[in-house]
This record gives C-alpha cells, structure tokens and sequence, in this order.
C-alpha cells in the first residue's frame, strides 16, 4: 500500500482521552469535572437563595432545603475546589519543575476516576425516594446515623464522599512525588516556584489527613448499617475528632494552591522577583503544619475540647499569614504594575480574603465563637475565605495559564466584565451574612423572622450578580476558543519554566530546559540578556 | 535544602511537636491521631533518602485502560455496599480484572524498558 496517514476513530479518541496518563490531559479532566460540580452547586445555592429571599416557605419543604445546603457546600469542597486545586497542581508542577512527566501517572489516572465516581455517586442520590444527603457537609453523628437519616441516598453520599475523597488522596500523592522525585538539574528545593511550594505543602496536609476522612466515612457506613461505632456521646465527640481532622486542613488544602496562583500572578504583573522567597517558605512549613492543629476550634461549643489549646494555636496562625501578606504587599511595592485580568483577580483574592483571614480571629476565640457558633456569621466568614478568597485565587490562576493550557488568549474585556460582577456579586451576597449572624439569625433554615428580610433579599440579589459573572467567565472561555487569539510560548513575560514550552506543552513537556539558577529562571535570563554587553 | 527530605523531615517534626503539645495539653485519642498522622510524611522523607531517585530516562505509557477499569470496579463494589451484595461482586470482579491486566501491562511494561 501507498504511504497514507493514520486517522484516530471518535471512539479511540474518546478512549485516549479518557484514559490518557499524561498529566496535561487527566487534570484537564479534572478542571471539566470540577467545573461541571461546580455549576450543580452553584445552581443549588441560587434555589437556596430564591428561598431565602423573603421569610416564610416558598417553594421548597424543610427537608428539601437540608438536601440543597448539604449537597451545595458538599458539592463545593468535596467536588469542586479540593479537586480543581489539585488539578491545578497536577497540570503545573511538572511543567514548573521541568520533569517530562508525573511520577505515577496511573495513580493520577485512577484517583480522577475515583472521585468522578464519588461525585455522581453523591448526586445521584437526587433519584432515589429518600432523597439525596441532608445531614450538612459534616454528617455529623447522630443527625447521619440511620434512625435519623433513613434511606439509600444517605447511603450514597457517605460512599461518594469516600471515593471522592479517596481519589483526592491519590492525586496529591502524585503530586508529592513529583516533587520529590523528578525535579530537573538544578532544580533545589529553594530553587521551585513559589506555587510549586505551596502545592508541596497543600499534599503534606493531604496525606496526614485525608486517610482519616476516609476511614470516617467507611465508619459511618458501617454505624448506618450495623450500627455500635459512634454509640453514645462518645461516639458523636469520636466522629466530630475524625472529621474534624480533615474538615479544618481540607479548608487550606482549598486556600494554599490560590495563594501559590496568586503570588505567581503578583509577581509577574509586578515585573518583580517575588519578594521574600525564604520567609514564604519557611512561613508555608510552618502555616501547614498549624493548621493541621486548629480542627478542635469548630468543636468549642462541644466543651469536649482543650479550648486553650486549639484558640492558641488557631491564634497563632496570624503569624505565618501576615509573613505570605507582607510579602503579596511587598512584591507589589515599587513594581511596574499591569491590571490584566489575572492581576485584578489576584488582587481581589488579596482584599477579599483578608476579610475572610480577620473574621476567622473571632471564631478563634471561644467566647466570642460561643456566640456566632450556628449563625450566619459563620457563612459569611467561611464564604468570604472561600469563594471571595479561593475562587478569586483560582480564577486568577486560570485567567494566567489559561493561554499556556490551550494556546489561546482569554478576552480582556469579559474578563474584566466578569471580575467586577463577581467582586460587586460577592460582597453584596455574603457581607450582609456577617450582621444578620450577629444578630442571630440561624444559619441551615429555610424560614426566618421578618426583621432580617431586607438583608436576606440584599444577599439574594447578590447570588444572582454572581450567576451573571459566572456567565460572563464561561462565555470569555467559549468565545475565546471558538475564535482563538493565538498566545506564543509566553505572552505574558512569566518567570518560571511553564513559560518556557510551547504552548499547550508537547506530551514531554520540554524540548529543552533553560538552567535553573533560582526560582525564577526565566527572569534571570531575561536580566542576564539586558544586563549582557551588546 | 537540595534534598526533597529535608521539608519532608521538617514538617514532620512541627507534626509531632504539636502533637506532643496537645497530649501535654489533654489525654486520650485526638493527640494519638494528631502523632500518627506525621508517620505518612515522615516515611516518605525516610525512602527518599534510602533510595534516591533514579536519573535514568523512565518509559512513560501513553493509555492505561486497565487503571480506568479497577477504578470503576473498585466504586461499583464500593456502591454494593449500599446497592446490595450482587453489586459489590459484579464490581469486584470488575476490580479483580482491572488489576490482572494492570500487572500484565506493567510487566510489559517492564520488559520494554529494560
């Protein structure tokens, strides 16, 4: 036969994708499933919303409410920003290390699949007669125990959540490894990029606690069906410890990735080297590993807790965080700055969150968390580091390697569009949340007392805002790859090596590696070239 | 700090501090919990120091259709454990036969590299 090409069928095509190991692919199917359970959520909390709107029933019952704000915030943290952290990791730090590939592509494969599993699994439980989960993101015990919470949907979200969770596990872990194992020549520990550090310290909290969350669920299974594990007062303050120890590190599991984004955005919109390399380091090593100590700070209402303890040591957290703001702030400092859409996004991160950081020293505190424990207060403070904070962080991250990941250049006037409805969106839903907890209006309810409706319908406006930035974000994506703006290996001038492969990266990569001399090689090139005599 | 076992090391020793904090602070399960959770990271700075990585070029696979199988058998079985005994079978076959030809795509794997 005369010489032809080799044409894939849709169908191995469809099967090279779904069970591709490269790392470029699997957390590309990361960042889609995430983003799919991202808008499921998002739907649910516009309909909590809607509800909440005016006081009285509208038209959901009280148990269908318990269904939508268990599956929203589950959804949230288990679905959509644990996983699209990771992946975000999985997709950059080989690239940012210069390693050709991942050190268990398999491993990654696998956990993708896992959590897929986990999420359908959690949702599918919408189909059965019980309902889908209903006990809060927590399944506290006795609430989620069988005699409380009958049914197969229950069932199926305690088991979603376990393999999700699971697969979370196994993704860090090839991360990890990465790291460890398959840095470039050259490549020191203090040479990586600051976003390759906070991933690094994002998996140690991952495979110190994620173990536990597991075993938690495959407990709580067992308590559902054979019952005997969590009897008693003893068995709900067990269950509490083991969650716990997964709920508090899994917040900043969704929260260093974004700061890693974030300092890498400020950097390079700075036209500076970051700022403080070694003091954010040190501070990571050291933010990680109290935030492993801080779970018993949700348990304070318990009184089965060392309250001094736990308020100290969540307490002492300010520490290393005012090291990684002082830095944010001091890279900025003298820089020439650019406001492009990654940098607004970044900034935002930085403000918003703060508001988010300074609240959480109130619910530190065990007097003052006596009070607003159970309230609104709570969900504006965890809203304001979690969506104001992380998904600013991850959006700036996405509008920055966006270019890299598909060789196209998002839109900046959508993307400014949709920065400025998310910022309005944001503050408008959840800064009303801080005084209607503080004058006690509890939080899980469908119903409320007339005097907080004008404050309710404000934040209800506000929810809607943020449909409408989220619309704008998916309609730049849309547009700008159905009409691509080609971006070049590196339109934005970064300083780390992703930057220094085509884009989107060949299937190894690099074709070749620049030397690593520091944690920002390519600027130390560019400045070896301008500081060269001609 | 060359070696990736000196953050690995140092993180798992602020573990176990704080761990030795809380069981001063308290008695009973929460600090055992807190002190054995440092063991995962600990033993990974211990391997890497033990068997550094190698800098040999490593063959990379391309599709691994047997890890998407195990994946699915491993959730369905994990589902029969709500579902009812008949699926946890039917997905641990399917697991059982996921990790079969994972070994043999493995041990193909294997014998092409060297």
């Amino acid at each position: 036969m005369a010489g032809g090409a080799a044409v894939a069928l849709p169908a191995e095509r469809a099967v090279g994708w779904l069970a591709s190991t490269d790392h470029k692919r699997t957390a590309a199917k990361i960042g889609v499933a995430s983003f799919f359970f991202f808008g499921l959520s998002g739907l649910l909390a516009l309909l909590m919303r809607a509800e909440l709107a005016q006081p009285g029933l509208q038209f959901v019952s009280d148990h269908a409410y318990d269904e939508l704000f268990t599956m929203h915030g589950a959804g949230m943290i288990y679905l959509f920003l644990t996983p699209a952290a990771l992946g975000l990791g999985l997709y950059l730090v080989p690239l940012q290390v210069g390693a050709a590939e991942v050190a268990a592509p398999r491993l990654a494969l696998g956990g993708f699949w896992l959590y897929l599993c986990g999420g359908l699994a959690m949702y599918s439980g919408f189909l059965t007669d019980s309902g889908a989960g209903s006990d809060t993101w927590t399944a506290t015990i006795p609430l989620s125990s069988s005699t409380h919470t009958p049914g197969v949907g229950m069932d199926l979200w305690v088991i979603g959540v376990g393999l999700a969770v699971l697969g979370s596990l196994l993704i860090a872990l090839t991360i990890l490894l990465t790291i460890v194992r398959l840095r470039a020549p050259g490549m020191t520990m203090l040479r990586l990029p600051v976003f390759s550090w906070t991933m690094l310290v994002t998996t140690f909290m991952v495979v110190a606690s994620f173990p536990v969350m597991v075993v938690a669920m495959a407990l709580l299974l067992a308590e559902r069906h054979l019952g005997g594990v969590f009897t008693g007062a003893t068995g709900s303050i067990a269950y509490q410890h083991l969650f716990w120890f997964y709920g508090h590190p899994v917040v900043y599991v969704m929260f260093f990735p974004f700061v890693g984004a974030v300092a890498e955005v400020v950097a390079t919109f700075s036209r500076k080297r970051f700022f403080g390399y070694r003091a954010l380091v040190f501070s990571l090593l050291l933010f990680t590993a109290l935030s492993m100590a801080v779970w018993g700070h949700h348990m304070f209402v318990t009184g089965a807790v060392q309250n001094q303890y736990f308020s100290l040591t969540s307490h002492l957290l300010a520490v290393p965080a005012g090291i990684e703001y002082l830095d944010l702030i001091a890279t900025m400092i003298g820089g020439a700055i650019l406001l492009r859409t990654p940098m607004l996004f970044a900034l935002g991160f930085i403000c918003q969150f703060l508001i988010g950081g300074l609240t959480g020293i109130i619910v530190a505190s065990p007097p003052l968390d006596y009070h607003v424990n159970g309230s609104f207060f709570i969900v504006a403070h965890f809203h304001y580091t979690l969506f104001a904070g992380s998904l600013f962080g991850l959006l700036a991250g996405v509008h920055y390697w966006f270019p890299k990941a598909s060789g196209a250049m998002l839109r900046e006037g959508l993307g400014k569009a949709s920065f400025w409805l998310l910022v309005v969106g944001a503050n408008v839903t959840f800064f009303p949340m801080f005084f209607l907890g503080f004058e006690g209006m509890p939080r899980r309810v469908p119903d409320y007392a007339p005097r907080f409706g004008d404050l309710n319908l404000l934040s209800s406006i506000g929810a809607g805002v943020i449909a409408l930035g989220i619309l704008a974000f998916l309609a730049n994506v849309w547009i700008s790859l159905r009409h691509r703006v080609p971006a070049g290996e590196d339109p934005w001038d970064g300083q780390t090596l992703e930057w220094a492969t085509s884009s989107p990266p060949p299937r190894h990569n690099f074709d070749s590696l620049p030397p690593v001399t520091s944690h920002a090689p390519l600027l130390d090139r560019r400045e070896a070239k301008e500081g060269a005599p001609a | 700090m060359k070696s990736a076992s000196a953050p690995l090391l140092a993180w798992g020793c602020l573990q176990l501090l704080l761990g030795a904090g809380l069981a001063a602070f308290s008695e009973g399960a929460p600090a055992l919990l807190f002190l054995a959770a440092a063991a995962p990271v600990l033993c990974l700075a211990a391997w890497n120091r033990v068997r550094p990585a190698s800098e040999d070029p490593r063959l990379l696979p391309s599709l691994s259709v047997p890890v998407v199988v195990l994946a699915l058998g491993v959730a369905l079985a994990a589902l029969g454990l709500t579902a009812g005994l008949w699926l946890c079978l039917v997905g641990g076959e399917i697991a059982l036969f996921g990790a079969v030809w994972l070994g043999r795509e493995l041990k193909e794997e294997r014998r092409w590299g060297r």
